[in-house]
């Protein structure tokens, strides 16, 4: 198969993941589909690169994420490639009770919406994740879990309220 | 032995991966099965949410994309073959001459090929136009106007950037071309359209405007405000 049957597969099986995830990290359906050219621009200039096919998704991800951070490092502060200081990681806003799942998941510190995007989107797991944000399993594990506990709870307080 | 505490740390760090030993002790504990389940609902609450709708044809539209980027290259690379042909009868000057003034008319027939450039307002960041200016050695001394677009888009012989922004004499369509070099400054026309290419360090530039005059004028706004390694 030549390589450009390769990598028109490679899109086709992956946009659709990678333009939801680019989504969930901007916020903007215009940018999302940019940031998609611009990473799949890139991948093919690199393409010859590639030396392990197995894990495309994953190189995918990281062209896609370097993307995005270059793109927005000066915006959003809160972007961090290595291991952040769990203290240092703002919760959600309390009054975001009343927020549905959607605007809860956006309310997210990045350090904490991406693994869980990564997860949740790219079925990775803690290790794979770990490496791919440069940090370490348990980091994540660490940041998946605060996730969770965050929007369950923002969801649970939002379910009382409708409730009483 | 698990406990409860470590199996709902699990359980919340990745709900589909629960090793053996933690879905045995689900199955022993009344209470983490319950946890389980819960956790198992929001789970499927936040797949659910995180599954936006995917543009329609959004794959066949990065494939025409990065397909016409690799056919425009090939098409360059016949054109460059051509033109050398034709500088072996009639002389190396002739070849740049043309090889840029086909640049310019490129950009202008891009321009026109992109009309919404010219009428919607996307990605206005002046601060991201800074950071494409400054990734081919420029450097934006004043702005140049109000930016409106910027995109970026296949072009010949590559990628570029394409760029709308507003000035005295109306609007302004700027090409940064990374990689890619031309002979010489060189201007076209096409109807009442004009574009001028002038090489940079990094690349080549293509300003085009909707008339001789204004392409001056912004010619010279841009060389005043925007300082480019040469």
């Amino acid at each position: 198969m030549g390589s450009e049957q390769q990598f028109e597969q490679m899109v086709r099986a992956f946009s659709a993941d990678l333009y939801r995830f680019a989504y969930w990290l901007c916020r903007d359906r215009f940018v999302a589909e940019d940031l998609l050219q611009e990473t799949f621009a890139r991948a093919w200039k690199a393409w010859r690169e590639l030396r392990e096919p197995a894990s495309v998704k994953a190189w995918l991800i990281a062209i896609l994420r370097n993307e995005h951070f270059r793109r927005f490092s000066r915006k959003q502060l809160s972007i961090v490639d290595g291991e952040p200081d769990e203290s240092e990681i703002p919760s959600v806003p309390s009054s975001a009770g009343h927020l549905e799942m959607e605007q809860l998941v956006g309310l997210l510190p990045l350090a904490y919406r991406e693994p869980l995007l990564l997860q949740a989107l790219g079925g990775f797991s803690c290790g794979e994740i770990a490496s791919l944000l440069g940090t370490t399993e348990g980091a994540v594990m660490t940041r998946l879990t605060r996730a969770r506990q965050e929007l369950r709870s923002e969801l649970q307080a939002a379910g009382k309220r409708k409730s009483a | 032995m698990m406990n409860c505490l470590e199996f709902r740390r699990l359980k919340l760090a990745d709900p589909r991966r629960l090793p053996e030993d933690a879905r045995s002790h689900a199955n022993d504990c009344l209470a983490c099965l319950a946890f389980a389940r819960s956790v198992d609902e929001s789970e499927a609450a936040l797949e659910r949410t995180l599954a936006v709708a995917v543009p329609e044809g959004l794959a066949d539209r990065i494939l025409l994309r990065q397909g016409g980027e690799r056919r425009v290259s090939r098409r360059a690379f016949a054109l460059a073959a051509t033109v050398l042909l034709a500088a072996a009868a009639g002389g190396i000057i002739t070849r740049r001459d043309k090889d840029s003034s086909q640049q310019a008319r490129l950009a202008i027939e891009h321009v026109l090929d992109e009309p919404e450039s010219l009428t919607t307002y996307y990605n206005a960041d002046p601060v991201r136009l800074a950071e494409i200016v400054r990734d081919l050695g420029g450097n934006i001394r004043e702005p140049i106007g109000r930016v409106r677009y910027i995109k970026r888009c296949p072009v010949e012989q590559g990628s570029g950037w394409h760029i709308v922004f507003e000035t005295p004499q109306g609007l302004a369509t700027l090409i940064l071309v990374a990689d890619r070099s031309i002979a010489a400054a060189a201007t076209a026309n096409l109807g009442r359209w004009t574009g001028r290419v002038e090489p940079i360090r990094g690349g080549y530039y293509a300003l085009v405007t909707d008339s001789a005059e204004s392409n001056s004028a912004v010619s010279r706004l841009v060389k005043q405000r925007i300082e480019w390694q040469t």
